[in-house]
């Protein structure tokens, strides 16, 4: 491991803090891993503030991920995106593929926050957020329940295979297959109405595309959370390549204060460094030990850090441990640490014109979007002319025209609708103008609109088409569409 | 090094294939589909899963394109025959004859 020394314990004056140095990969051969030749990470486990932290955001995103599915709204789950029907229920709104703007500006929200969070404070989403960072945290701790800590799993998979280790073994991926599975399960449950696919499960009687969808994300989630770990940040994730770019001499970094840090070295708990020669590291290792993806945050920043904070509690430790202060190692910013700028240094640079343009582009996204939302009519209505005939003569002399009205109620009740056209002198709607619609549904309907031949300009002309709630809901909408009357210079219409 | 080209075909067109999978089939409802003028008659949810493996296919196959042909002339010219077993008359060939 690149960067990482070794204290000698048998030295002179050796150490007598109570950490045993150990490099950080303990592991036996180097394996060939998907990229390149990869050394076995056991993440040492620490605890801490931030540790603490990562874990309250396990138990958030998790019980909101497994627990969402099972909540009900108005008899029905209260998020389902029902792929079959082509209809996304959030709690009170029904969203059509119509709607797929939404989508769109929830998706350019989450980019632009994604930046906004990343200049300010860096890779707060990797460190605390991320299913991959999630997962692995969750697989992990399975891990260490049943195999033990980092040095006892190292010398596990150094060992022969014994019963105990192959029962080892089968418990953790045991554990971990259970786990996989319901996390599938919980991921075909936003598409499929969970209740249904449970009895499903339960009675073996899951459709194939269902049983497939849960395996492969159960797969995935075994793969990703159990193999593969830091690989999938270091090179499968496209953010982690991009995100340097929002990076700034002002953005938040977990960061070695080599200022004081070096010369590291170890040393007795008494002992004046100063006297030594030395800074406030006494490279114990722990930094690198509980490194999730290997690297040693004392060779500075490097992509491969996911910004998890695990070295900086784990580096508090040791220097409460010592009687220093913590800190060693702690979120900075590279202009901090280059002036020895305080906390009010660092928090007075997060406003800069890069943050500002950031925030100004997602209020304005935000605030577009929710307008959109609250203005959103929960009725749709099309208006297609009937192609078969263009205009015809009825009695009386009026002038007929034929539309389809592809009406769409998206909204969870009945309705009856009144259609009503205007827009020239007269014209009225022949056919039924009082429309019932089941809730959530789309329909056609056939709509016949006359005029009388007196108030025919001929051509074409602008007429309204509006289509209003009878129960004074409010729910309207109005549409554009265009009348065919024969010209009166004799021709007939085509 | 197999399993690595394998990984750089696969994965980019995973993500590709997400990505696609969303806006295609937001925009176009499989019900209304026709395959060679008639009606497809699967469910939806298998129209949307073959068509999730269709664009994963065509990502991988732009995927392999690429790494086929970001080759080296190095690793184009390579022989695969080891030095000593080539032919004679082989400007490449070694071997205690010559």
């Amino acid at each position: 491991m690149r960067g990482v020394t070794r204290p000698n314990p048998g030295a002179p004056g050796a150490p007598v803090i109570p950490i045993k140095a150990v490099p950080a990969a303990t592991g036996g051969d180097a394996e060939q891993g998907l990229f390149e030749v990869r050394r076995k990470i056991y993440p040492r486990s620490v605890t801490g503030w931030f540790a603490t932290w990562r874990w309250a955001l396990v138990w958030f995103t998790q019980i909101l991920f497994y627990g969402l599915p099972w909540a009900a709204w108005n008899d029905r789950q209260a998020v389902l995106f029902d792929l079959g029907a082509r209809k996304f229920y959030i709690f009170g709104l029904v969203f059509w593929p119509q709607d797929f703007i939404y989508l769109t500006l929830l998706l350019v929200i989450a980019a632009i926050s994604l930046f906004l969070f990343t200049a300010v404070a860096g890779r707060l989403w990797c460190g605390y957020a991320c299913p991959q960072t999630v997962y692995t945290e969750i697989f992990l701790w399975i891990e260490r329940v049943i195999e033990g800590d980092h040095n006892a799993r190292a010398k596990l998979d150094a060992s022969p295979l014994t019963g105990r280790k192959f029962g080892l073994k089968a418990a953790k991926h045991g554990a971990w297959a259970a786990l996989a599975f319901w996390t599938g399960f919980t991921f075909v449950g936003y598409f499929t109405p969970i209740k249904m696919l449970g009895g499903e499960v339960l009675s073996f009687s899951l459709g194939p595309w269902e049983t497939f969808w849960i395996f492969f994300y159960g797969f995935a989630t075994y793969g990703n959370a159990g193999w593969m770990r830091e690989q999938v940040c270091k090179y499968m994730c496209p953010y982690a390549r991009f995100q340097g770019a929002m990076f700034d001499g002002d953005t938040l970094i977990i960061a070695y204060d080599q200022h004081r840090g070096d010369p590291r070295g170890s040393r007795g708990k008494k002992a004046d460094p100063k006297a030594l020669g030395l800074g406030d590291c006494v490279d114990c290792g722990i930094c690198v030990q509980v490194c999730p993806t290997g690297i040693d945050i004392r060779d500075g920043l490097q992509y491969e850090c996911i910004g998890c904070a695990a070295c900086i509690d784990g580096c508090d430790q040791v220097m409460e441990k010592m009687g220093y202060s913590k800190g060693l190692i702690r979120y900075s910013t590279e202009h901090a640490l280059r002036e020895n700028l305080g906390l009010v240094g660092i928090v007075s640079r997060f406003v800069r014109p890069r943050t500002l343009a950031y925030t100004a582009i997602l209020a304005t996204v935000v605030v577009a979007a929710a307008t959109a939302l609250l203005m959103r009519v929960p009725l749709k209505v099309d208006v297609i002319r009937d192609r078969g005939a263009m205009v015809r003569e009825v009695e009386d002399g009026e002038l007929e025209n034929v539309y389809r009205l592809q009406v769409m109620n998206a909204t969870e009740s009945a309705h009856r609708y009144r259609i009503t056209v205007e827009g020239l002198p007269g014209i009225r709607v022949a056919s039924e103008p009082v429309i019932d619609m089941a809730a959530a549904s789309t329909r056609a309907f056939p709509v016949r609109i006359r005029l009388p031949g007196a108030q025919s300009s001929g051509g074409s002309q602008k007429i309204f088409i509006g289509v209003t709630a009878e129960d004074g809901s409010g729910i309207q909408v109005r549409e554009k569409a265009v009348f065919l009357s024969p010209r009166k210079d004799g021709n007939r219409a085509p | 090094m197999l399993t690595q080209r394998i990984a750089w075909i696969l994965w980019p067109a995973f993500l590709v294939a997400c990505a696609i999978e969303v806006v295609f089939f937001t925009l176009f409802d499989p019900a209304d589909m026709q395959l060679l003028g008639e009606p497809l008659e699967a469910s939806r949810m298998a129209i949307y899963s073959v068509g999730f493996f269709v664009f994963w296919a065509l990502g991988a196959a732009s995927s392999f394109l690429t790494c086929f042909l970001q080759r080296s002339p190095w690793e184009v010219n390579r022989c695969p025959l080891p030095a000593t077993q080539r032919p004679d008359g082989c400007p490449k060939r070694e071997g205690p004859c010559c």
